[in-house]
């Protein structure tokens, strides 16, 4: 079942009195598994945070809609079952941790009888139980987040949206928001994530969908999206590999290259690999490491936005 | 809405009241304890008519009661005016809009919010008045109370237009100014023009332009001035009209501000 369906979305921003027209969405149509992580990567001003606001009703769409839960957004009660973490949220600074969570909540339409419990357990769960009788004006950008984390949560939601997450906040208390995405995505809750921490992002999602100025570009898994033909680093000390394999006379498919500190391969097969070997050992090189090589997210990313740049000219 | 009693709270709106409220009172005071008001009255008032006397003492009230409205709407206009735009802000607009709730609701909320967080005040003071005149002259005449209603709905027929260019503008210097404008300049204006715009030109259009207008413009001054001070005196409203036209343009400012609202992307 699909948690998210999003379809043909198009939105189109007039500025400066219609005069400035901006495409910030064009025709995206995706689904999202209903208790899966699923993480929208693009660029500054891909169209990410529209996406999420016109879900959520916070802008209108051009044309297209979308459907959480299998109702449409237009009918705001669905939203009792949504969870937000808004990019740069601002909070009344005269509240303090526990009042946002209570006066948020009971917007959100949480029960009364157990806003108390599950305010506590919140502050527990992001580790601001020591503040929460302070002003917000008092806390810092990483304990602003984690409260806007304890927010988008307050009403038990079943599809949580957060909007940089992680924006701000040190790498242990990342890999706590990690944890507690896990946490949550073992409870059965769908998790839609915007960020441009790939290597965050390659951590905790399922699936992913690049964006860039308003088009979807590619979705699919991560491993899916990431996996490349076999290509090996192997590290040894040889001044001149490339001449030395021509004039061997061997002919093998692979075509190595000098990269930092050895040579990159690629081979058809473990076979081919395990000649190559053979060959380097034959001429007495020191083998000092062998890594598969696999693109991380970030390659794929820049890769994906570039081409599709050229694609535009 | 009562979290708009929260923020008033929060933002020291009461407290600001409160000690305005406690001057005017204190002041008062002191002039009731300086001044021998039994010897005024009664040099006013030679054949000792008790009539007469509870019409001086009426006298006396609005004559502190018109002093003070003045102050407590602009008062009331300066701390209301940033309600809605709040809410707007950047980054607490997304927090309100993506709640299960809809925006006619939220800002309504906002609108009784604000009106609970004047009214409250407003009696405070008007209540407080009223309670030292009363003990003063030991003259207990209820109708003074009205006055309150009077002022809330004054009060009520502005805001309405603040949380219009509230949500036009996303902020609050606009609908401050124009609020002012209306409540200072054009209503007392219009109301004397449209009495007498007959003597000061023959000119059919601009007859039409300054009636139509004075209808159109919410009628602060006749509202807080002769209105309130007929319930007051026992006259009684002679025309509604003022009443009428100014609730009309509250309704049609908040149906504007809600269409506005409904629309607009944050
Ligand atoms: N209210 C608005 N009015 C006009 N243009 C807007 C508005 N909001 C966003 N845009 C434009 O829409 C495009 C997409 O913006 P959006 O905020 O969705 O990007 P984003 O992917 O979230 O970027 P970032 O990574 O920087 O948060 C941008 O070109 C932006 O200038
Ligand atoms: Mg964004």
């Amino acid at each position: 079942m699909n948690a998210i369906e999003i379809i043909g979305l198009t939105k189109i921003y007039f500025s400066s009195g219609g005069r400035k027209k901006v495409e910030a969405l064009k025709d995206v149509s995706f689904e999202v598994a209903t208790g899966s992580i699923f993480g929208l990567l693009g660029p500054n001003g891909a169209g990410k945070t529209t996406l999420i606001k016109i879900i959520l009703g916070i802008t209108h769409p051009t044309t297209g809609t979308a459907m959480l839960l299998n109702t449409s957004i237009d009918n705001y009660f669905i939203r009792r079952k949504i969870g937000y973490l808004p990019e740069n949220h601002k909070y009344p600074t005269y509240l303090t941790g526990v009042e946002v969570l209570k006066y948020f909540g009971q917007l959100a339409g949480a029960e009364p009888t157990s806003l108390k419990k599950k305010t506590d357990e919140l502050l527990e769960l992001v580790k601001l139980s020591n503040w929460k009788k302070n002003k917000i004006k008092t806390y810092s950008k990483g304990m602003m987040q984690r409260l806007g984390l304890a927010q988008a949560l307050i009403n038990d939601p079943e599809i949580i949206f957060l909007d940089e997450p992680t924006d701000g906040v040190d790498p242990i208390g990342r890999k706590e928001i990690r944890d507690i995405l896990a946490d949550l995505k073992a409870q059965g809750k769908t998790i839609f994530l915007n960020s441009h921490l790939l290597s965050e992002v390659e951590l905790v999602t399922d699936r992913i969908a690049i964006l860039n100025k308003g088009v979807l570009l590619k979705i699919g898994s991560v491993t899916e999206l990431t996996e490349k033909k076999e290509e090996y680093k192997i590290s040894v000390d040889a001044e001149n590999l490339i001449e030395e394999i021509a004039s061997s006379g061997r002919s093998f498919h692979l075509k190595p290259q000098k990269i930092n500190g050895g040579y990159s391969i690629n081979v058809s097969g473990d076979e081919e690999l395990n000649l190559f070997i053979d060959f380097l050992r034959s001429k007495n090189y020191l083998i000092k490491e062998i890594v598969p090589l696999k693109s991380s997210l970030e390659d794929l990313f820049i890769n994906i936005v570039n081409e599709s740049e050229k694609g535009m000219k | 809405m009562l979290y708009t009693l929260r923020e008033a709270f929060a933002r020291k709106v009461f407290l600001f009241f409160m000690i305005i409220s406690g001057l005017i009172l204190l002041t008062e005071i002191v002039i009731f304890s300086m001044v021998d008001t039994e010897k005024i009255i009664a040099s006013l008032n030679s054949t000792g008519d008790p009539l007469m006397r509870g019409q001086i003492i009426e006298k006396i009230e609005l004559a502190v009661y018109s002093f003070i409205t003045s102050l407590l709407l602009l008062l009331a206009i300066f701390a209301s005016a940033s309600f809605v735009p709040n809410m707007l802000e950047k980054g607490t607009v997304d927090l309100f809009l993506s709640k299960p709730i809809s925006r006619s609701q939220l800002l309504l909320g906002k609108y009784f919010g604000g009106l609970l967080v004047v009214f409250i005040n407003i009696s405070f003071l008007i209540l407080g008045m009223w309670l030292l005149v009363s003990f003063k002259f030991s003259y207990w005449d209820f109708s003074f109370l009205s006055t309150i209603l009077f002022i809330v709905f004054t009060f009520a027929v502005l805001y309405s237009l603040l949380v219009f260019f509230g949500v036009l503008t996303q902020g609050s210097t606009a609908g401050m100014m124009i609020a002012y404008f209306i409540y200072i300049i054009l209503s007392p204006l219009l109301a004397q023009a449209y009495i007498q715009i007959d003597v000061w030109t023959e000119n059919k259009i601009y007859i039409y332009l300054v009636k139509g207008l004075y209808y159109i413009v919410p009628k602060t001054a006749e509202l807080l001035g002769t209105d309130a001070i007929n319930v007051v005196t026992g006259a009684g409203i002679d025309d509604y009209q003022p009443i009428i036209t100014s609730f009309l343009f509250l309704i049609l400012m908040l149906g504007f501000s809600i269409v506005l609202f409904r629309k607009k992307d944050f």
